[in-house]
């Protein structure tokens, strides 16, 4: 072990008399295991100070939340959205106009709310089918004044030959002059 | 809250400023000088508290406290050599006052809390960075008490007769200190 070693940290702070530095430095040029020494003392300084620097600044620099960035580009966002479509509104549904059906049609089918004996299948058939007719009923608009008929199947077709309960509607528009304009027959 | 409130206020404030209640003190002779004395020796201060284990707060305070009580030194025509060894000094021994657990506290490794300082490198130097840090604090904890305020007094720039005020011990001592303080560092750290 050469007998510098124990001053390396001393030259290197310059804290060394004018002649002993000398003699150290004149020991560095011919000694490579002092040279490699000196410069990982050098090194490890450095990183030292690096390190406090980096404590100090973590202590004492205040942090941002990672969510903070987050939630401002989100407000932004928002922002901009608001300002390219100040007068964008969502449209309410198109409300459709009750028609004479939609009140009258469950009420003119006294078959279709009586109890009935017929299986059950049928009786979801004939549900459907009349919300169907509701639906398409409600979708026609009369130009006219309209009035609708209720006719059970049995008078119109011969015993048997259609399914028992069930019913016609026939939607009559009546012109302004009391003729029958139109003639909308439905289930 | 209140430490909040100041530390963002002093945050828009330029680090060398003088706090305001410097100059509020009777002007006293060495008034200048303790001015000048804040500028350049604030920041070293803070370094060396913080590094210490305090928090910034109690470090701040701890600085304002040293900067008060030099006022008053100079303004008693107290001694003026090495003010620079008297304000750490001083700082110093406040800071063992506050402070019960640094040595605990100085040695917990900061790597997590780092993320920031290297935000221009490539993700593989800022890891490499970390992981450097983190074999140096472990070699931090390692270090003796007196090693280890050692080594932060000298990277705070101070002298080996100034740091051996500090700490109260000779200039000799202080120098053989710091020589195996760095060397441990050295051998297990391997920076």
């Amino acid at each position: 072990m050469c007998n510098v070693q124990g001053k390396l940290a001393a030259w290197l702070d310059g804290e060394l008399p004018a002649n002993e530095a000398a003699e150290v430095a004149q020991h560095l040029e011919r000694c490579e295991e002092c040279r490699g020494r000196a410069a990982a003392y050098k090194q490890v300084t450095e990183t030292f100070t690096a390190y406090c620097d980096a404590v100090m600044q973590s202590k004492t620099q205040p942090r941002v939340p990672r969510w903070v960035p987050v939630l401002a580009a989100a407000i932004v966002f928002a922002g901009v959205l608001l300002l390219v479509f100040p007068r964008m509104r969502i449209k309410p549904p198109p409300v459709l106009t009750p028609t004479i059906a939609d009140a009258y049609v469950p009420a003119a089918l006294p078959a279709a709310a009586a109890p009935d004996a017929a299986p059950r299948k049928a009786v979801h058939k004939r549900h459907v089918a009349a919300r169907t007719a509701q639906k398409q009923a409600a979708q026609w608009q009369p130009t006219e004044s309209a009035v609708q008929i209720a006719i059970p199947a049995d008078a119109m077709f011969a015993p048997g030959a259609a399914p028992k309960g069930m019913n016609f509607i026939a939607e009559l528009s009546i012109a302004p002059d009391g003729s029958v304009k139109q003639v909308r027959l439905r289930q | 809250m209140f430490y909040r409130q100041r530390r963002d206020a002093e945050a828009q404030v330029s680090h060398d400023s003088v706090p305001l209640a410097l100059p509020l003190l009777p002007l006293a002779a060495g008034t200048s000088e303790v001015t000048t004395l804040y500028r350049e020796l604030r920041k070293p201060l803070l370094r060396y508290l913080v590094c210490l284990g305090l928090t910034s707060d109690e470090a701040q305070d701890v600085v304002q406290d040293a900067f008060l009580n030099l006022q008053r030194h100079l303004a008693s025509h107290g001694a003026q050599e090495n003010i620079r060894g008297w304000l750490f000094r001083v700082a110093h021994n406040q800071a063992r006052n506050r402070q019960t657990s640094y040595h605990r506290r100085f040695g917990e490794p900061l790597v997590g809390e780092l993320d920031f300082l290297a935000d221009e490198a490539t993700p593989e130097q800022r890891l490499l960075e970390k992981e450097k840090f983190r074999r140096l604090a472990a070699g931090i904890r390692a270090l003796t008490e007196s090693e280890r305020e050692c080594l932060l007094l000298r990277a705070g720039g101070l002298r080996y007769r100034e740091i051996g005020d500090v700490v109260g011990l000779p200039t000799s001592t202080v120098g053989d200190t710091v020589e195996r303080a760095i060397r441990k560092l050295a051998e297990k750290c391997n920076v």
